[in-house]
């Protein structure tokens, strides 16, 4: 469905991206992982038409996306949840979800997809009118996605989701992002818990300085030796 | 004493309502762009010129002519928005506040110097068949004109206070001013909202400007002080709420009015200006709130 | 060693030439045309010190000038000599500078900006209400005006005043400036007091307009007095240090010949469009220069020496977020 052939990214004269290929597959979750500065979190930004391209193409579907601006991007079906939790903390429960919804594609069906969302997130039901800055972490966080999920996503993409969780509620977030796939919208994750995401992930890509240096299932990139001693330390 | 005392307080209040006014433009310029519009008491006086000449050549009452006059330097928002204030946007926010600050500090001078040669160097006051009437309490005087100002001041803030709150459109303008990165990825057009935002700001300006043109008077020099009082009034009242921005211009008006009672009406900038600089040595920091965090 | 010889050897042939057109020109216009130069020269300087050297961008400097201005201008007129008049003025602007300095210095970058538009405004608008009379020179003075008085006395001063700059520049408290504005942070980790330094600059700054205002009142037959304060002065500084150099001796000077020089030069239609030809002027240079003046200036300054690489359109987040991103 996502298909990125030859993606390259630059700050000024600084290339951080150098020409990765990757697609995600319908129904799929697809992860990025490498270590702090692999250029992760810029491809993501890229595709959301955040930062400026140098080279390759994106399509989604049967589009080109880049040179889209982001809001566009958002309106093909193309959801980002940054990293942070990215939740606007003077708005309440309520007015995150119903911006979340913003899009013209959404606005149409937000009651039904709230009823949806508040199924995944119980909590939030019972508290539209709480500030968001008043939410634990892990609550920011399931708000966030609460909200990338009202703007009815066909791809959700997570940058770091588990970042700076509880490990209960990692563990919780990564039962929600599966929750997510089987209700039919891909995911395209970067994330930090290599050995838990490599488990959920259908296809793994591993960046390193930019390049893509091996991808595979994740089920076999468990397996593979390299990855083992880089990232688990095994 | 106590009568004259009284009297500078109504005058401070109901100039204070224009403080107020002018400051929700800029408020809501800064607070959604964090572009700090200098020449927005510029556009005050472009408002406050077209509505003078609503009322002499088509003989339009200035009260009449609001939206038109909106209307008017709306439209001067959207061309001042894509030929300078977009550009600076593009970059992060500190150098973005600065360099609109120095930008519109260039605009305040253009704008001088082209109503200096158009219009004359000359005060103009907009004078209606109810000009010098006034309501009286006793012996306390009311001019009507003054009084419009704050009611209108008031309208103006509980409106756009409405349209933050109760309307997807202020929903967007509230997320874009808490984090524009964020607004995007949630589909908002950041670069739409920005428009908006800053034509509405001018627009306001020019409502203050009619209101101005009518209780007060309007001459090309006038921007600056304005704008100054906009400033003074937007660090007391921070950016969070447009009725708070209507009570801390009266505050700014009553302050100035009751200083000019003992230090003579000369000195009243004086006061404002120690004002200012008081709150802002109390709060270095929160001058704008968290904008420039 | 080659360099600071051109400099010595260029910098006396244009100072033989300005005594030289002093002395031996009878030619009014030309004399008023440099009596203008070498005056915003002196201020675009004076605001340069604070400005350029010490990186706190004021939009109030114009309140020094007029100060100067205005102090001399009352003392002369009441019969005090004018040496006496300009010391008071000075001393008058130094220990106002020093007071209004304290809380106004302590605000950072933006918030300095601000409190100096808003002490320019407020000073402009009070000098307006308690002096709205015009000030003009006595009947005696005028009889006696001629060019070479006020020509020697701004060229005396634009000569203080660059000489001080220079001394300045080259100077520990000068050093001390610079490195604050680069980064104030890091300047105060190394044992320099930022606050102390910005005072310096902010005091020294205020004089030396003060200098430029006391020559201003000397040879202007009449003005009103809130005239000097008013922000077109400011403006016209800053402009001119900008488009000269910021931060450098010569940035200023040059500049101010080309302003003058091309505002002369504009033809008398678009005389009156004067301020507007230079506004946009302005806007221009500081929308062609997104880093911001300062960041702008001082990357000319340091050309070559050290690339930059945030300039994209996400510098926001990129910034925010560190080298987290890359």
């Amino acid at each position: 469905m996502l298909v990125v052939d030859g993606l390259e990214v630059a700050y000024g004269d600084l290339q951080v991206v150098w020409g990765i290929s990757f697609e995600v597959p319908e129904d799929s979750i697809v992860a990025i992982l490498g270590p702090n500065g692999a250029g992760k979190t810029t491809t993501l930004l890229a595709l959301m038409g955040l930062l400026p391209v140098t080279g390759g193409t994106v399509t989604f579907g049967a589009d080109p996306l880049l040179g889209l601006p982001t809001h566009k991007v958002v309106e093909r079906g193309v959801v980002m949840v940054p990293e942070e939790r990215a939740t606007f903390a003077s708005l309440t429960v309520e007015e995150n979800l119903e911006l979340g919804a913003f899009t013209r594609r959404a606005r149409s069906a937000v009651d039904e997809t709230k009823s949806e969302v508040y199924e995944i997130f119980p909590f939030l039901a019972e508290r539209p009118t709480q500030k968001a800055a008043t939410l634990s972490g892990g609550e920011r966080q399931m708000l966030a996605i609460g909200k990338a999920l009202m703007a009815r996503p066909r791809l959700l993409i997570l940058d770091e989701p588990s970042l700076g969780l509880a490990p209960i509620v990692v563990e919780n977030t990564f039962g929600v992002i599966s929750t997510i796939r089987e209700k039919g919208v891909a995911v395209l994750m970067v994330e930090q818990h290599v050995e838990k995401t490599l488990d959920l992930a259908d296809h793994a890509y591993i960046l390193e300085m930019g390049r893509i240096v091996v991808d595979g299932p994740g089920t076999r990139l468990a397996t593979d030796s390299r990855v083992r001693e880089a990232y688990l330390g095994l | 004493m106590s009568r004259l005392i009284l009297q500078s307080a109504v005058s401070g209040v109901l100039v204070g309502g224009m403080y107020g006014l002018v400051a929700l433009g800029l408020a809501l310029a800064f607070g959604v762009l964090k572009v700090l519009n200098v020449a927005h008491g510029e556009l005050l006086m472009l408002g406050g010129y077209a509505a003078f000449f609503a009322f002499t050549l088509w003989g339009l009452d200035p009260i009449v002519s609001i939206p038109l006059v909106f209307l008017g330097l709306f439209l001067f928002g959207v061309i001042l928005y894509f030929t300078l204030f977009k550009h600076v946007t593009r970059l992060a926010i500190g150098p973005r506040i600065k360099n609109s600050l120095l930008l519109s500090f260039g605009l305040v001078l253009v704008l001088q110097a082209l109503a200096v040669r158009f219009f004359t160097g000359d005060e103009r006051t907009i004078s209606t068949a109810y000009s010098s009437e006034a309501i009286t309490i006793g012996w306390l005087r009311v001019p009507v004109v003054r009084l419009a100002g704050l009611v209108v001041a008031v309208v103006a803030a509980f409106l756009l206070e409405w349209v933050l709150t109760r309307t997807r459109f202020g929903l967007a303008l509230r997320a874009t001013s808490e984090d524009w990165t964020r607004a995007a990825l949630t589909g908002v057009n950041v670069g739409w909202i920005y428009l908006t935002a800053f034509a509405i700001s001018a627009g306001l300006a020019a409502v203050a400007g009619s209101l101005v043109g009518l209780g007060y008077s309007v001459s090309p020099s006038i921007g600056l002080g304005w704008t100054l009082k906009a400033l003074i009034v937007v660090v007391l009242a921070g950016l969070g709420s447009m009725r708070g921005i209507i009570l801390a211009g009266v505050f700014l008006g009553l302050t100035e009015s009751l200083a000019a009672v003992w230090l003579g009406g000369e000195y009243r900038e004086i006061a404002a200006l120690v004002l200012f600089l008081l709150v802002l040595s109390i709060r270095p920091q929160g001058f704008f709130g968290r904008a420039h965090a | 060693m080659p360099r600071k010889w051109l400099a010595v050897v260029s910098g006396s042939a244009v100072l033989a030439l300005a005594v030289g057109i002093g002395l031996g020109s009878d030619n009014q216009h030309l004399l008023t045309i440099a009596i203008q130069t070498m005056l915003l020269a002196a201020l675009a300087s004076s605001w340069n010190i604070l400005g350029g050297f010490a990186g706190q961008i004021s939009l109030g400097h114009a309140v020094f000038f007029g100060l100067g201005a205005q102090t001399t201008r009352e003392l002369w007129l009441a019969g005090l000599p004018l040496a006496v008049s300009v010391a008071a003025a000075l001393l008058v602007t130094a220990v106002f500078a020093a007071v209004v300095g304290v809380p106004m210095l302590r605000f950072r970058d933006i918030y300095f900006t601000i409190g100096t538009l808003a002490l320019g405004v407020a000073i402009f608008l009070t000098v307006g209400n308690v002096r709205p009379r015009l000030s003009s020179l006595t009947v005696e003075a005028l009889r006696a005006y001629d060019f070479s008085g006020p020509y020697f006395m701004t060229l005396g001063v634009l000569l203080v005043t660059v000489a001080v700059a220079t001394w300045l520049k080259n100077s520990k408290v000068g050093l001390g400036m610079m490195a604050v504005r680069d980064d104030e942070e890091a300047a105060g980790s190394t044992g320099i007091n930022p606050l102390s330094h910005k005072m310096v600059a902010f005091v020294v700054s205020a004089v030396l307009a003060a200098l430029a205002g006391a020559a201003y009142a000397y040879f202007t037959a009449s003005y009103y007095p809130s005239f000097p304060f008013s922000v077109v002065w400011t403006f016209e500084a800053i402009l001119v240090a900008f488009v000269g150099g910021m931060g450098t001796i010569t940035g200023p000077l040059i500049g101010s010949v080309f302003f003058v020089v091309g505002r002369d030069a504009l033809p008398s239609s678009i005389e009156e469009f004067q301020v507007v030809v230079f506004g946009l002027l302005f806007i221009l240079v500081v929308l062609l220069l997104p880093g911001g003046l300062l960041e702008g200036a001082q990357r000319l300054i340091r050309r070559g020496s050290k690339q930059d690489t945030r300039s994209t359109s996400n510098e926001g987040t990129t910034k925010s977020k560190g080298k987290e991103l890359v």
